[in-house]
C-alpha cells in the first residue's frame, strides 16, 4: 500500500511538473484555427492545370547538360552541401531543398561523380522522408545506377520518372503546394548554377537560357500565389518578386503575352502563349546571379 | 604476594603479636604455619627471621600502651599493602590477623585497636565488626546478621536471622560467612569430626577461604558444594522462581540421523549448567532443542509449565541466546551496539533509562572504558577478543532473559578472558539466572565454577547430568579406578576415562571403546538418580517490551545508516561509484558528430539508445550489489533477535528505506552526470524516476538472493545469471522480432521479456524521451496523425485491396484445398482489418453486413467494388488528416514563436532535444517489411511509437508491441511512461512478498531435500 501511494505521489509530482505547459503545440494550434475560422480559404488550383504548367517547366537537368556540353569544369563548391540535411526540419524547407538536391544529384551524375551523386541521392531521400514520400523514390535502384558509371541514360531517366512520381502523388495527395515548392527548389538552383557558370564564362547561350526563365519565374509565382496563405510561402514570394523586378529588364520581344488565368466552374485555368526572343546585358545577369544567390541562401541555410 | 608486601605484612604480624606482652609461642607457630603455605623453603626462614627481629620474640614486653612510633609504622605498612593488594585479598590478610590474635585468645584491647586501626586503614571498617565475630567466637548463637550462614543438624542455637541449612548427622556445626563487597565467602567447622574442605581434614575454628568450585564432604556421606551455598545466600536476590524442565527429549535430522537420545532435564532459577561432550555428541543440537530455535522430534521443553515450542508467544522475552558467532554491528561503537539493542527492546523506557541501563550493563561487564570504540571485525580488531565475547554476553543480558543459553563462551579466548567470562556467567546464575553453557576443554577452574553439569557422549546419549566434581569421581569408580580421596578436578581426565578404548596386547589402541556411548548411558541411567523440581505455575518473568513496528523500522533504519555512515569506504564507493560510471560512459559515447563544424551536437548522438540501455543496466546492477550482501551479514545478528520476536517487515522495511534511499541518490548522480555530459537536456527527472525505479526493484532483487543463499559467494555468482537475460531480453542489442520462435510472438513483446525490468525500463525512457522531449511534445500528435494515416493510406489500404482482387481472382480458378484455405483466410484478414480500423465504417459501410458478404460463398464483383469504393474513400479521409496535420506542422513553428517564445527556431530546439539515434530505434524505420500479415491480421512494423493499440483479448490484455506510445489495461490506456514504472513498481512489490515470505528460500529447501533424498538411497 505504502508504495502504490508512493507512485501515485511521485507520479503526481511529475504529471504536475510536466503539465505546466499551458502553451503546448496542440493549444497554440487549436487557438490559432479558431481564429482563423471564420477566414474564407483560397481556391483551390486544379489538377488539371498544375500539371499543364508542371510539364512546361523544363527539367533542371536540361541545364547540366548544357553545362557539360559547353566543357566547362564540374565545380562542387557552386553546390548545396549534402550536410546540411538535418537543417530542414519543415516541410517547406524540405521541400525547396529536396528540389535543390535534385538538382544537384543530377548535377554530380552528369559529371560522373559518383560519390557526390550518392551523397545527393541520401540528401533526396532523407528530403523525400521528411516529406513522407520517400516510399515513392526508388533509392535502391538509383543507388545501384549511380554507381556504375555507363548506365548515366538510364540514371537520368529513372531520377527524373522518379520527380515525376513524387511530384504525381503529392499532387494526387492534395499537397500540391509541395510540388510546386520541390519545382521552385529545383529551378533556383539550376538558374544559380547556370548564372554561376554563365559569370565565369560568359556565353550566349547560356545568357539566353538565363534570360528565358522570366516566363518560367512568371508561371511560379503564379503557382505559388495560391497558397500566399502560408507565412513562408509568402516570403518566398516577396523574394522571388525581387527577382521578377531585376527581369523586368530582361525583354523578351517577338510576341510576348503574359500569362492568363481565368476561372471556369470554380477552378483556374491558366493559358500561356509565349514565344521567345531575349535581351539580356552583363548587368542584368550580375544582378539575376546575386539576388538568385540570396534567394538560395535563405532556402538552404 | 611481593616481597614488599610481604614485608609488610610479617611487620604487621610482629607489631600485633608484641603488644600485650609480647608474641607468645602460639603466636608464632601461627605465623610460620601461614608463611609454609604460602612460600617456599628459603623464604620461610627469611620471614621467619624478620618476624622475629620485628615481634622481638623472647623478650618480654611491658609497656601496656602502643608506642608512636608502633602506630606510625602500622599505617606505613597499611599503606604499602593498599597499593598492591585488592580488596578481597585485603580482607583475607585482616581474617589472618583475626585467626593470629585467636589463636592464643590473647585478644586485649590493645591488639584489638591495632586491628581495628588497620581495618580502617584498609577501608574495610563496614565489614570488619561481623568478621571480627565471625572469626573469634565459637558459639554460632552470638554470630548474627543475614551473611552468615549455619549448617548444622539442628537450628535450636541459630540467631533469627542467620541463614539456615540442615544437614544430616554431623556434630558441631559448619559456619559460612558472605563478604558481599568481596564477593568471597569464608567457612569455619566448630567440631571434632572429620569435616573436609577441598580434600583437607578442617581444623576447629579454623578460617578457611570458601572459593568458587569448593566443597565439604562431611563424615558420613553427603556434601556441601558452593553452589549450594552462593544459592542460599542470594536467594532474596532472586526475586522470580523458575522450574525449567526438558522431559524426554529427542531429536531426529531430516536426514534420519539421531541428534539426541530420549533426556530430561530439570533445573531452578540460579543455576549455571554446562554441556559437555566430544565433537558429535550433539551438545549444539540439545542447546538448540532447550532454547527453542528447534523443536524436538519428540518430548516437552517447558518453562514454568509453559511449552516453549507450542506457545512461543508467551515465553517471549524469557529465553536469551549467545551464540558462539560474534553477533556485533562492527561499525558500531560498543555503547551503540547495546543501545540500539536495549532501544528495540524495552519501549517503555525513556532515553535517559535506557542510556543508564546501558552505562549500567557495560560498567559491569567492564567495557564502559571502550564504550566509544568501533567494534570491528575479527580481521580488523579494535576490542580484544574477550571484550568481544562480553559484549555479546551483555547484548542479551540487557535485556535480562531469565533463562540463557550460551554456546561456548570461551573458544578462542585466552584463559584469563575465559575465567572473567564464565565468572561473569556464574554471577548472572548468583542473581537468579538459569544458565546452560555449552563448554570444550574448560579449564579445572572454570569447570568447578558450574553448578551442574550435564555430558553427552556420540550418538546424542546422556552419560551424565549432576554436580561437576562429583562427575570426575563417578567416571574414576565406574571404571573402577583408584579414588585418591582427593578430588581430582580435571574435567581432560575424566574425558580420557569415557572415551578410553581398549588396549591390545602390545599396548596400542584398538580404535574400540571400553564402555560405548550408550553402555554409559546404561550406567548412568542405573545409578544417578534424576531429580525433578517442582513445577511453578507463576509465568516467567519477561522484561521483553518490544516497541511497535513502525518503532522498529525507524531503529532499525538509524542502526543501519548510523552503521553505514560510519563505513567510511562502504559509503566513498557507493557514493562515487555512480558519477564516475556515468563520467566514463558520457565521456566516451560523447563523439564529435556535427560534420562541418566538428563540434558534439545531441541530436546526432547514435550512442543515445545505447546510452539508455547501459544506464537501465547500471541502475540494476548498483541496486544488486548495494544489497546483495545485507541480509547474509545480518543472519548471525537475525539469529539473536529472533528471540526479541522483532518484526520482519520492520526489517525489511528498514532495509528498503536505506537502499532506496542510497538508489535514488546513486541513479540521480548518475542521471544528472551522465545527461549533463551528452547534453540531454531536460530528461534528468524523467530518466532519474525510471532508473531509481529500477534501482529499487533491483534493490529488493538483491535482498531475495542476500535472503536466499547462504554464501556470500553464492550470491555474487548468482548476480551475473540475473543481469545478463535482462541485457539479452532488454530490446535493444536484440530485437524482438528476430528471435527464437520458441520465445518471440509477432507484433508483441516476447513473454519472457515481459519479466525482465531492462525492457520496461528502457521503453520507458526511450519513449518518453521521444515523445516528451521538449522539442518533440509540440510535434508529437501531428507526427502521429501524418505517420499513422500515412501508413494507412500507403500500405494497410493497398494490402487489403490486393488481397480482395486476389480473392476474385482466385474465385475463378480451380477449386482446389490451398486456394480454398488462401480465399478463407483473406476475406477473414479483410473483416478482422475494417472491423478494427473503422472510424468510417458507420459512414461508409453502414448496413453492410461484412460477416455474410465477405465470405467466400457470398464475395463477388458488386462486394469488390463496394469495398474498393470504401477504400478509396477512407483514403481520401486519411489523405485529409495527413494534410491538415502537415500543414498545421508547417505553422506550429511560427506559432509558437508569435505566442510562446520569441526566439524559438526549430532547427535550434531540434539538435538540443532530438535525437535522431532514438527516432530511428522507436520509429523502427529501417525495417524492411513495413507491415506483416499474421494469424489472419495485418500487424504494423513501422512506426511503433506512433501506434497505439487496438485490440485487445480481455481487461487484463497488457501486451503491445515494443515501444508502443500507450499501454492498456482494465479497459484504459495508460501512457507508456507512466504504466512501465507501475509494472517496475509492481515487480518490486512482489519480490518484496517474496522476500518476506522467504519464498525462494523455501523453493530451494524443498529443492536441496528432493535431491538429498535420492542420495541417501
Amino acid at each position: 500500500m505504502k508504495k502504490f501511494s508512493l507512485i501515485l505521489v511521485l507520479s503526481l509530482i511529475f504529471t504536475a511538473c510536466g503539465g505546466g505547459k499551458s502553451n503546448s503545440g496542440e493549444e497554440l494550434l487549436k487557438k490559432d484555427k479558431e481564429a482563423k475560422n471564420n477566414k474564407p480559404t483560397a481556391p483551390a488550383i486544379s489538377k488539371e492545370v498544375l500539371s499543364d504548367i508542371v510539364k512546361s517547366i523544363p527539367s533542371p537537368l536540361e541545364i547540366s547538360f548544357l553545362i557539360k556540353d559547353l566543357g566547362i569544369k564540374y565545380d562542387k563548391n557552386v553546390l548545396n552541401s549534402a550536410d546540411n540535411t538535418s537543417k530542414y526540419n519543415t516541410g517547406y524547407k524540405q521541400a525547396l531543398n529536396l528540389g535543390i538536391y535534385s538538382t544537384d544529384l543530377g548535377y554530380a551524375n552528369i559529371y560522373q561523380q559518383t560519390q557526390d551523386a550518392l551523397y545527393y541521392l541520401t540528401a533526396v531521400n532523407e528530403m523525400a522522408k521528411g516529406l513522407k514520400i520517400e516510399q515513392f523514390f526508388d533509392f535502391n535502384t538509383i543507388k545501384k545506377l549511380a554507381t556504375s558509371s555507363n548506365n548515366l541514360d538510364s540514371l537520368l531517366l529513372v531520377t527524373n520518372t522518379n520527380l515525376e512520381k513524387i511530384n504525381e502523388r503529392l499532387q494526387e495527395k492534395n499537397q500540391a503546394d509541395m510540388t510546386i515548392l520541390i519545382l521552385t527548389g529545383g529551378w533556383l538552383e539550376a538558374l544559380y548554377l547556370t548564372c554561376e557558370v554563365a559569370k565565369k564564362q560568359p556565353n550566349e547561350l547560356l545568357n539566353n537560357r538565363i534570360g528565358e526563365q522570366k516566363i518560367i519565374l512568371d508561371q511560379l509565382l503564379l503557382l505559388l500565389s495560391f497558397y500566399e496563405e502560408s507565412n513562408n510561402i509568402k516570403s518566398l514570394i516577396e523574394d522571388m518578386n525581387e527577382l521578377r523586378e531585376i527581369y523586368e529588364n530582361v525583354k523578351i520581344s517577338y510576341e510576348y503575352e503574359e500569362s492568363q488565368t481565368k476561372e471556369e466552374n470554380g477552378i483556374l485555368v491558366v493559358d500561356d502563349k509565349t514565344t521567345s526572343k531575349i535581351n539580356f546585358t552583363g548587368k542584368d545577369l550580375d544582378n539575376i546571379l546575386n539576388v538568385t544567390k540570396k534567394i538560395r541562401q535563405k532556402i538552404i541555410s | 604476594m611481593s616481597s614488599q608486601i610481604l614485608q609488610a605484612l610479617t611487620k604487621l604480624f610482629a607489631l600485633i603479636t608484641r603488644q600485650d606482652g609480647g608474641a607468645t609461642e602460639f603466636e608464632r607457630k601461627f605465623v610460620i604455619d601461614y608463611f609454609v603455605k604460602e612460600l617456599d623453603q628459603d623464604s620461610v626462614h627469611e620471614y621467619t627471621k624478620l618476624y622475629d627481629e620485628e615481634a622481638e620474640y623472647g623478650k618480654v614486653q611491658d609497656n601496656k600502651v602502643i608506642s608512636m612510633k608502633d602506630s606510625v609504622r602500622i599505617l606505613k605498612f597499611c599503606r604499602e599493602i593498599n597499593k598492591g593488594l585488592e580488596q578481597r585479598q585485603k580482607i583475607i590478610i585482616l581474617i589472618k590477623l583475626l585467626e593470629l590474635v585467636a589463636s592464643d585468645k590473647n585478644f586485649t584491647a590493645q591488639r584489638r585497636m591495632i586491628i581495628d586501626t588497620i581495618a580502617s586503614a584498609f577501608n574495610l571498617k563496614e565489614e570488619y565488626t561481623g568478621i571480627e565475630s565471625f572469626v573469634l567466637s565459637e558459639d554460632s548463637s552470638t554470630i548474627t546478621g543475614d551473611d552468615i550462614l549455619v549448617a548444622s543438624t539442628s537450628n535450636k542455637l541459630i540467631s533469627p536471622e542467620a541463614k539456615y541449612l540442615k544437614i544430616e548427622n554431623l556434630q558441631g556445626e559448619i559456619t559460612f560467612k558472605q563478604i558481599k563487597s568481596a564477593d568471597l565467602y569464608f567457612v569455619k567447622y566448630v567440631g571434632e569430626e572429620d569435616v573436609r574442605l577441598n580434600g583437607f581434614a578442617m581444623k576447629r575454628n579454623e578460617v578457611s577461604l570458601f572459593s568458587n568450585g569448593s566443597s565439604i564432604r562431611l563424615p558420613r556421606g553427603g556434601s556441601i558444594y558452593y553452589g549450594d551455598i552462593t544459592a542460599k545466600f542470594l536467594e532474596n536476590l532472586q526475586g522470580v522462581k523458575l522450574s525449567f524442565s526438558a522431559k524426554n527429549i529427542q531429536f531426529t535430522f531430516a536426514s534420519g540421523d539421531i541428534g539426541l537420545r530420549e533426556m530430561s532435564i530439570s533445573e531452578t532459577q540460579g543455576k549455571l549448567i554446562g554441556i559437555m561432550g566430544g565433537s558429535g555428541a550433539g551438545k549444539t543440537t540439545l542447546m538448540n532443542a532447550l532454547s527453542g530455535i528447534e523443536t524436538p522430534s519428540g518430548g516437552s521443553v517447558k518453562i514454568n509449565g509453559i511449552d516453549i515450542h507450542q506457545d512461543k508467544k508467551k515465553i517471549e522475552g524469557v529465553i536469551g541466546f549467545i551464540a558462539q558467532d560474534d553477533l556485533l554491528i562492527e561499525e558500531l561503537t560498543v555503547y551503540q551496539n547495546l543501545y540500539y539493542n536495549a532501544k528495540l527492546c524495552f519501549d517503555k523506557l525513556s532515553e535517559k533509562d535506557i542510556h543508564d541501563k546501558v552505562m549500567n550493563t557495560l560498567d559491569s561487564l567492564g567495557l564502559e572504558h571502550i564504550k566509544h570504540i568501533t567494534v570491528g571485525n575479527v580481521l580488523n580488531k579494535k576490542i580484544s577478543g574477550g571484550q568481544r565475547k562480553r559484549l555479546n554476553i551483555a547484548l542479551e543480558l540487557i535485556r535480562e532473559p531469565a533463562v540463557m543459553f550460551v554456546d561456548e563462551p570461551t573458544s578462542g579466548l585466552s584463559s584469563k578472558d575465559s575465567q572473567n567470562v564464565i565468572d561473569l556467567l556464574k554471577e548472572l546464575s548468583l542473581k537468579g539466572k538459569l544458565i546452560f553453557v555449552v563448554i570444550h576443554q574448560p579449564s579445572s577452574d572454570i569447570y568447578k565454577t558450574f553448578d551442574k553439569m550435564i555430558i553427552l557422549d556420540k550418538g546424542g546419549y546422556l552419560i551424565y547430568y549432576g554436580n561437576p566434581i562429583e562427575a570426575i569421581v563417578y567416571f574414576k569408580r565406574e571404571t573402577n579406578q583408584a579414588d585418591s580421596g582427593r578430588y581430582s578436578e580435571n574435567p581432560e581426565e575424566m574425558f580420557k576415562i569415557i572415551e578410553k578404548e581398549v588396549v591390545d596386547e602390545f599396548g596400542q589402541e584398538t580404535g574400540k571403546r571400553q564402555l560405548t556411548p550408550q553402555q554409559w548411558h546404561e550406567r548412568f541411567e542405573n545409578k544417578i538418580k534424576f531429580d525433578e523440581v517442582e513445577e511453578i505455575k507463576e509465568s516467567p518473568p519477561s522484561s521483553l517490551n518490544r516497541p511497535n513496528i513502525f518503532k522498529q523500522a525507524y531503529l532499525f533504519t538509524i542502526r543501519d545508516f548510523l552503521a553505514k555512515i560510519s563505513n567510511t569506504q562502504y559509503m566513498l564507493i557507493n557514493l562515487l561509484e555512480a558519477p564516475i560510471l556515468a563520467f566514463l560512459l558520457a565521456f566516451i559515447i560523447r563523439f564529435q558528430n556535427e560534420p562541418s563544424t566538428g563540434d558534439y551536437v545531441f541530436r546526432y548522438n547514435d550512442n543515445i539508445p545505447a546510452y539508455v540501455l547501459i544506464c537501465v543496466i547500471i541502475s540494476l546492477f548498483m541496486g544488486l550489489t548495494v544489497s546483495a550482501e545485507e541480509i547474509i551479514k545480518d543472519k548471525k545478528i537475525q539469529k539473536r533477535e529472533q528471540f526479541l520476536n522483532l518484526s520482519r517487515f520492520s526489517y525489511l522495511v528498514s532495509k528498503l528505506i536505506i537502499l532506496f534511499l542510497l538508489s535514488a541518490i546513486q541513479s540521480l548522480t548518475f542521471a544528472f552526470i551522465g545527461n549533463l555530459i551528452l547534453e540531454i537536456d531536460g530528461e534528468l527527472w524523467s530518466y532519474w524516476l525510471v532508473l531509481f525505479s529500477t534501482s529499487c526493484f533491483a534493490n529488493v532483487l538483491g535482498l531475495n538472493i542476500s535472503s536466499t543463499f547462504n554464501s556470500v559467494i553464492t550470491i555474487y555468482i548468482t548476480i551475473p545469471l540475473l543481469l545478463i537475460p535482462q541485457m539479452i531480453l532488454s530490446g535493444i542489442i536484440f530485437r524482438y522480432e528476430k528471435m527464437n520462435k520458441v520465445i518471440s510472438e509477432k507484433g508483441k513483446v516476447p513473454l519472457l521479456a515481459d519479466i525482465m525490468v531492462s525492457r520496461w525500463a528502457f521503453e520507458a525512457i526511450a519513449v518518453d524521451h521521444f515523445m516528451n522531449n521538449q522539442y518533440m511534445a509540440d510535434y508529437y500528435k501531428l507526427e502521429q496523425n501524418i505517420n499513422q494515416n500515412n501508413y494507412k493510406i500507403t500500405y494497410w489500404i493497398p494490402a487489403l485491396k490486393t488481397r480482395l482482387e486476389r480473392t476474385l481472382d482466385n474465385q475463378k480458378k480451380k477449386p482446389t484445398d490451398s486456394i480454398k484455405n488462401v480465399i478463407r483466410k483473406d476475406l477473414a484478414l479483410v473483416r478482422h482489418e475494417i472491423k478494427y480500423e473503422n472510424a468510417y465504417v458507420d459512414k461508409y459501410l453502414k448496413n453492410y453486413n461484412l460477416d455474410s458478404k465477405l465470405t467466400p460463398q457470398k464475395f463477388d464483383e458488386v462486394a469488390l467494388t463496394k469495398l474498393v469504393s470504401y477504400f478509396d474513400s477512407i483514403t481520401v479521409k486519411f489523405q485529409e488528416k495527413v494534410n491538415e496535420a502537415t500543414k498545421d506542422k508547417e505553422n506550429l513553428p511560427d506559432l509558437i514563436k508569435k505566442n510562446r517564445d520569441a526566439k524559438y527556431d526549430i532547427n535550434k530546439a531540434k539538435n538540443r532535444y532530438y535525437n535522431d539515434g532514438l527516432e530511428i530505434f522507436v520509429t523502427n524505420f529501417e525495417v524492411k517489411d513495413r507491415f506483416v500479415e499474421h494469424e489472419g491480421k495485418i500487424l504494423q512494423q513501422i512506426y511503433p511509437v506512433y501506434n497505439e493499440p487496438k485490440e485487445f483479448a480481455g481487461w487484463w490484455d497488457y501486451r503491445t508491441h515494443f515501444c508502443a506510445p500507450k499501454k492498456h489495461f482494465a479497459g484504459m490506456l495508460f501512457e507508456t511512461y507512466y504504466f512501465n514504472i507501475g509494472v517496475i513498481w509492481l515487480f518490486t512489490f512482489l519480490l518484496y512478498i517474496t522476500l518476506y515470505f522467504d519464498f525462494f528460500k523455501t523453493l530451494l529447501g524443498g529443492f536441496g531435500k528432493i535431491s538429498l533424498g535420492k542420495k541417501s538411497k
